[in-house]
């Protein structure tokens, strides 16, 4: 346990530096896009007869910094601001603050994307099992040749798949909004029931287009794990078939834990599209709609809450692992 | 080959009983014909690219009368949201998606196999730099990244966007690269040749490349597919202005315009993803052939 805080320390540290590396590009990315949006809307408005001190006030609080200082001052201001959790004011939604916004958005993102990681993970391993156990006969080879071709089917195209298949040729499940649009939102039972119901597709498509990845990895690592020794030592010693399966499932569940950290940022990544194709106003539909409608201020701050979350995730993925593996604290 | 020095003449390989590389791929395809299927399919999709659009007037007409029609000898695939033919949009929108996918598939590959080489070659400062941006790269999601981009990167034509595909996305096969590499450099034969004198860039060149060659022709065709992906998907969301006709734009017209709510609607919301699909299908099959032409040991059994 006493290596667990220095390498939980030097993680965070590590994680830090990149979400301020992440914060530089958002920062220098507004100011590469072409027609400068902070600069010109500071003209525009002394333009129309704001007084300029006004004017400045409106565009440093929307962009978090003031386009007419020099460079490192506005880079430093830009910092500053984050660090108050300040990531600006939106244009589309004229007004609302940036952080306001995405920590409405959020919870659906994070609902929609453990509940996919947590599906296909647990489908992944039992189908894994399934494979290595009947690796000889034709039920092993079905599983198998089915999860490698689902495995190379891309998110958008299964959500797509699914959302019309499911919705508009055979009418299963409902589609277009994350609960019915005549209820309030609220802690009563048919709530959350509607909510899983309509939540069924996006976390399908989540799952379906990853368990492969799992299956097949978890496969090969059971078949390592029943080479072992002291898989052949429990069998001699005569235990029951189900400690045995427990044995096996523990030693090879670890690796697995390695590929979660790399899962992650792809689930994240497509929660892009399945918001988009699912109408969830999570953190990918900020980032879809803001970027389409010119609201660079959301959008960098979405971007930024995106890869945060991915960066906390990897840790706590990765300490998740430190704690299941105890050969790990030893290095 | 320097490692002839090596060897003793009468050792060296010798061309006249080994079977021609054309011998060894005829094999190989013919073995499994699932295989020979994977490369017609791929020979199918890539003249459907060249000389496809040639069939077809620049500007595909519309036919308000004829919405959503279902097939016909005209449409064999039926129409869509403004009458025009599926097919003739499919065809004529294969062009963008391949020629941009197999340039951005080039650059992933020329970008990580140079970083992975010089990664795991020189060590020391060098490895931990390149390592570190290629962690920064790997954690990062590419799609919100490539959305953000898009702001700034103008996507439009196929070498825009290859480009911006290839730099965002050589982040695993650089690290696959340099771990190679680091087996390599240990072995024999790097080493005789650092101990001849030779130069590095000769060693990395001649002596490392053609040995991780067979790898990166494999990892070319699996680019190719994340490329395709990536590139239908940014088109789907629509962030990039969309200057002509294809796959990605087919799926973003169908779903703002509506097709996603009939069932009439099924030969054009299924054509373009059945595509895609197709091409991947034809790629994972070529590929296990490529894999025993490339790989000596497959090809024994």
């Amino acid at each position: 346990m006493k290596s667990l805080i220095p390498r939980l320390i030097r993680r965070l540290f590590g994680g830090i530096i990149m979400i301020l590396a992440v914060a530089s590009f958002t920062f220098f990315l507004i100011h590469l896009i072409p027609g400068n949006p902070a600069l010109s809307k500071l003209t525009s408005l002394e333009m129309s007869g704001v007084q300029p001190r006004q004017a400045e006030l409106e565009v440093s609080a929307i962009y978090g910094f003031l386009p007419h200082q020099p460079l490192y001052i506005q880079y430093l201001q830009y910092i500053w601001q984050l660090l108050h959790l300040n990531l600006g004011k939106s244009i589309m939604y004229a007004g609302i603050s940036v952080s306001h916004l995405l920590l409405l958005a959020l919870p659906w993102t994070v609902f929609t994307v453990t509940a996919g990681i947590i599906v296909s993970f647990v489908v992944g391993i039992l189908a894994g099992v399934l494979i290595a156990v009947y690796r000889d006969r034709w039920f092993g080879n079905g599983i198998t040749l089915f999860s490698t071709f689902l495995h190379g089917i891309p998110q958008l195209i299964m959500a797509l798949l699914l959302a019309y298949l499911l919705t508009t040729i055979w009418p299963i499940f409902p589609y277009g909004s994350p609960y019915k649009a005549s209820m309030t939102p609220g802690f009563t039972l048919p709530f959350i029931g509607s909510l899983i119901f309509h939540a069924i597709l996006p976390v399908a498509a989540y799952a379906i287009s990853s368990y492969g990845g799992w299956a097949l990895t978890m496969k090969s690592s059971v078949v390592s794990v029943l080479g072992d020794d002291f898989i052949l030592a429990s069998e001699l010693r005569g235990l029951k078939p189900r400690i045995r399966i427990g044995y096996i499932a523990r030693n090879a569940i670890l690796p697995l834990f390695t590929t979660l950290t790399l899962s992650i940022g792809f689930m994240f990544g497509g929660s892009v599209f399945i918001e988009q194709i699912f109408d969830y106003r999570g953190l990918g539909y900020m980032l879809i709609t803001a970027t389409t409608n010119l609201d660079y201020p959301l959008m960098a701050g979405a971007f930024l809450i995106i890869t945060t979350a991915v960066i906390v995730a990897n840790i706590l993925a990765d300490f998740l692992y430190t704690a299941i593996d105890p050969r790990i604290r030893v290095q | 080959m320097s490692a002839a020095v090596i060897f003793p003449p009468d050792q060296a390989p010798t061309t006249a009983r080994n079977p021609s590389l054309a011998t060894i791929a005829w094999r190989a395809l013919t073995r499994k014909s699932g295989r020979i299927i994977g490369v017609l399919i791929l020979l199918f999709f890539i003249s459907m690219a060249i000389f496809g659009p040639m069939l077809y007037p620049k500007q595909l007409p519309i036919n308000g009368a004829n919405l959503y029609a279902p097939p016909s000898w005209a449409h064999p695939l039926g129409t869509d949201f403004e009458g025009t033919g599926v097919l003739a949009e499919i065809v004529t929108g294969s062009r963008y998606v391949l020629s941009a996918a197999a340039l951005a598939a080039l650059f992933t590959i020329a970008v990580g196999t140079f970083m992975g080489i010089v990664s795991g070659y020189f060590l020391g400062l060098t490895d931990n730099i390149i390592m570190r941006i290629t962690d920064f790269i790997l954690t990062i999601p590419g799609f919100p990244l490539l959305i953000v981009l898009s702001t700034i990167w103008s996507f439009g034509s196929p070498i825009a966007m290859g480009v911006v595909l290839g730099l965002t996305g050589w982040g695993g096969l650089a690290r696959a690269v340099r771990s190679q590499t680091l087996s390599l450099r240990e072995r024999g034969f790097i080493e005789a040749a650092r101990g001849l004198g030779l130069s590095n860039g000769h060693i990395i060149g001649r002596e490392i490349l053609p040995n991780i060659a067979p790898y990166i022709a494999m990892n070319l065709l699996l680019s190719v597919t994340g490329a395709i992906y990536a590139e239908v998907g940014l088109f789907f969301l629509g962030v990039i202005p969309f200057q002509a006709n294809n796959w990605g734009v087919m799926l973003n017209l169908a779903f703002g315009n509506g097709a996603m709510y009939t069932p009439q609607s099924l030969l054009y919301m299924i054509s373009p993803m059945a595509c895609i699909m197709l091409v991947t299908f034809g790629i994972v099959l070529t590929l296990d052939a490529l894999d025993e032409i490339l790989n000596p040991r497959l090809r024994e059994g």
